[in-house]
């Protein structure tokens, strides 16, 4: 589903990634670990095709076609989601009409018609029991006021509704209560299917206990120096990010 | 004659002798004593030129011109009135009971119609006001008026008052002067709407002199729309004054028209006055618009808040000047200003100047302007969510409206709002995306 081969990408002067190859099969769920600043967040960005973030070198395919090419909002019709970091704030902009104007557009892409109002609100309300959401966030402005974990519950809700076939999410975990990080846990189960791959981004192993990965990856200073189960994640867990760093510079 | 005649004389000018012939054909009426006062007022100071420092970033060379040439051919008042579908359009769009002046006239039956208890609607030609004339344009307005219009409110209303100014310009260059002054008595409630629009391709100058006296403890909610045609040039000038715990909330949306300039006075010389006033103006290419606003704080304690907004695309510029003059004993008093502007195009220009002077000791003042692009991170996201750019452009530039729009004070008013603005920003950002396909 997603190749990516020698990544390079870099912001202003600074190089971040240099040289990071992943390959995700339908069906998998991948997590990213690593220190702070190593480079996680600047691979999310590459590929949902954030132009801050300059490609120098390397290849990324998806399903098949240059990913690159791609604009960001065609990369999200054609099924790419990115869960911020940092999701923004957009006051004046209402939270539903945001999630019915992504689903529309997506909708629009693959030759279906606009969504029925009442449908959509009624499966809005649905994902949003579950994810333990007052349906009162629908008609707030985008993100204001929002708590972290509130905001980290509306990307997965953009998620749930955009029904993805990558989903990449952006330590969706960090900041969490216990409650917050169960919700975004089964909202992320729900979205697992054959068809579908998941790569989370995390800082802490703590998600991995409710989402089980099928690979662990630790990156550092812009290249994966580590691959392997979920055991990687507790040995890090353990021996700290400096164990890889040492293995990565020895 | 000072230097500063000498200058005036370099700069095209109004042709006094012309104007006195105009006026002389007036209807000899009550108002003919004021008429000449401000002839003669007018003679002896002119219009502003861009030498005057609240006049330097509006050139009424276009006032100048057009006047001149309407006076030169007569000065023609029974100009043609715009047609009743116009009227009927707007009129319709907005629940309100309206008084109609189209080109300069009064419409009689509009005036006839309105009957609301509390509220009593006079000409100024039955019992002309004394001529005080110490504001620019007012003295034009007032050399030729043909008449004016007072509303006095003694009860509460439930149903805003409208004044529709409506103006058609339709083979030659016209001009239209209106005057409308609003009395809200002691502790009454009402909503005014106060709507500009005109149409046709002829040249057409119009200037408004509006006045409102917010009576004790009266709670009064004003709503300004201006929607004149992008070739049509407007001065206009609002004067308010507040009595003892007077309440104002006021918004102003300048939507459309060529040349704008707009002047907002407002005298707080009674103790508890509570006033917020904000504005939005939307302009695209070959647009001015210019708001300069005035508040004289002379007793505290006493609030008043404002916030305006621009947005601005292609070739045009845009000025914002809020005065706050919080004089000498005005303990007590609380003013804010703000000014936000959005920058769609970097041919757009956007002066913006808060000015405070505090001669008080108690007071509390705030001020801040900006001036900015939309947030490429918001846009981002919005994109990371399969909205295409112009897509995403679109909605965060209406949220930036957005909040101006939703403050208007008058409920009736915000669909109405909300239409004429979407449209507008609607036709400004495909003008953007037609631009990015050229480059
Ligand atoms: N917008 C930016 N401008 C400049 N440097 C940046 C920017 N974004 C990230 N960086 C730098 O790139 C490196 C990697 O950052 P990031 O990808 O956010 O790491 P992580 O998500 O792993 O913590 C850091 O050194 C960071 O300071
Ligand atoms: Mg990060």
């Amino acid at each position: 589903m997603l190749e990516i081969t020698d990544l390079k990408s870099r912001i202003g002067d600074s190089e971040i990634l240099r040289g990071l190859s992943l390959s995700v099969k339908a069906g998998e769920v991948h997590a990213i670990m690593g220190p702070n600043g190593s480079g996680k967040s600047t691979l999310a960005q590459v590929i949902a095709g954030h132009e801050d973030y300059e490609v120098t070198g390397g290849t990324v395919t998806y399903e098949g076609h240059d990913l690159l090419e791609l604009e960001p909002e065609e990369r999200a019709r054609e099924g790419i989601f990115l869960g911020f970091q940092y999701p923004v704030e957009i006051p004046g902009v209402n939270n539903a009409y945001l999630l019915k104007a992504a689903v529309n557009a997506k909708r629009k892409h693959q030759g279906l018609g606009e969504v029925d109002a009442f449908e959509f609100l009624k499966l809005a309300r649905e994902k949003m029991a579950v994810l333990g959401m007052d349906p009162k966030f629908l008609n707030r402005g985008v993100n204001e006021g929002f708590s972290g974990g509130e905001k980290k519950r509306n990307e997965i809700l953009q998620m749930a509704m955009l029904e993805p076939s990558l989903a990449i999410l952006d330590e969706t975990d960090s900041g969490l209560d216990i409650d917050a990080l169960k919700a975004v846990a089964a909202g992320v189960n729900a979205l697992r299917s054959p068809e579908r791959a998941i790569i989370l981004v995390t800082h802490y192993q703590r998600l991995l206990d409710y989402v089980q990965p099928d690979y662990v990856h630790v990156l550092s200073q812009g290249r994966i120096v580590r691959s392997g189960d979920k055991s990687l994640a507790l040995e890090l867990e353990e021996r700290g990010y400096e164990w890889v760093r040492e293995a990565a510079n020895a | 004659m000072g230097t500063r005649g000498r200058e005036r004389m370099k700069q095209s000018s109004l042709s006094i002798d012309t104007l006195r012939e105009v006026v002389r054909t007036l209807p000899k009426n009550g108002l003919t004593p004021s008429r000449e006062a401000a002839v003669a007022h007018l003679d002896e100071h002119g219009l502003p030129t861009l030498r005057d420092e609240d006049w330097k970033y509006t050139d009424l060379s276009p006032v100048v011109d057009i006047s001149n040439r309407w006076l030169t051919a007569g000065g023609q008042q029974q100009l043609p009135k715009p047609p009743s579908e116009t009227i009927a359009a707007i009129t319709s769009s907005i629940d309100a009971a309206w008084l109609v002046i189209s080109n300069g006239t009064i419409d009689e039956q509009s005036v006839g119609a309105l009957k609301q208890k509390g509220v009593e609607v006079s000409r100024f030609s039955d019992a002309p006001s004394e001529f005080v004339m110490s504001r620019p344009l007012a003295d034009l307005n007032a050399a030729l008026l043909q008449d004016g219009l007072r509303v006095r409110v003694t009860e509460s209303i439930e149903k805003p008052i409208g004044i529709l100014i409506v103006d058609r310009a339709g083979d030659s260059v016209a001009v239209a002067q209106s005057c409308v002054e609003i009395e809200v008595g002691s502790g009454v409630s009402a909503d005014f709407i106060e709507y500009h629009a005109s149409e046709g391709d002829a040249d057409h100058y119009a200037n408004t002199v509006l006045s409102i006296a917010v009576g004790d403890r009266a709670d009064v909610r004003h709503v300004r729309i201006q929607n004149r045609s992008v070739r049509h040039v407007q001065t206009g000038r609002t004067s308010i004054t507040a009595g003892r715990e007077a309440r104002l909330r006021m918004a102003s949306y300048d939507l459309g028209g060529g040349l704008i300039r707009n002047d907002v006075d407002i005298d707080i010389s009674e103790p508890g006055a509570d006033i917020t006033f904000d504005g939005l103006y939307l302009a695209g290419d070959g647009q001015h618009i210019d708001n300069h606003t005035r508040v004289d704080h002379r007793v505290g304690p006493a609030t008043s808040s404002q916030e305006y907004r621009g947005i601005l695309k292609g070739n045009c510029r845009c000025v914002w000047n809020g005065k706050a003059i919080v004089h000498k004993g005005a303990d007590g008093t609380d003013a804010s200003q703000a000014n936000h502007n959005l920058l769609l195009s970097d041919k757009a220009e956007i002066d913006t100047k808060p000015e405070l002077e505090i001669y008080a000791d108690e007071v509390k003042c705030s001020h801040g302007t900006t001036v900015g692009q939309l947030d490429e991170t918001a846009l981002f996201y919005l994109r990371a969510r399969g909205l295409d750019k112009r897509h995403a452009t679109q909605i965060l530039t209406h949220a930036f409206a957005a909040d101006i729009v939703l403050r208007a004070p008058v409920a009736g008013v915000k669909d109405a709002i909300t239409a004429i603005v979407e449209a507008r920003l609607a036709e400004l950002i495909e003008a953007d995306a037609a631009a990015d396909l050229l480059s």
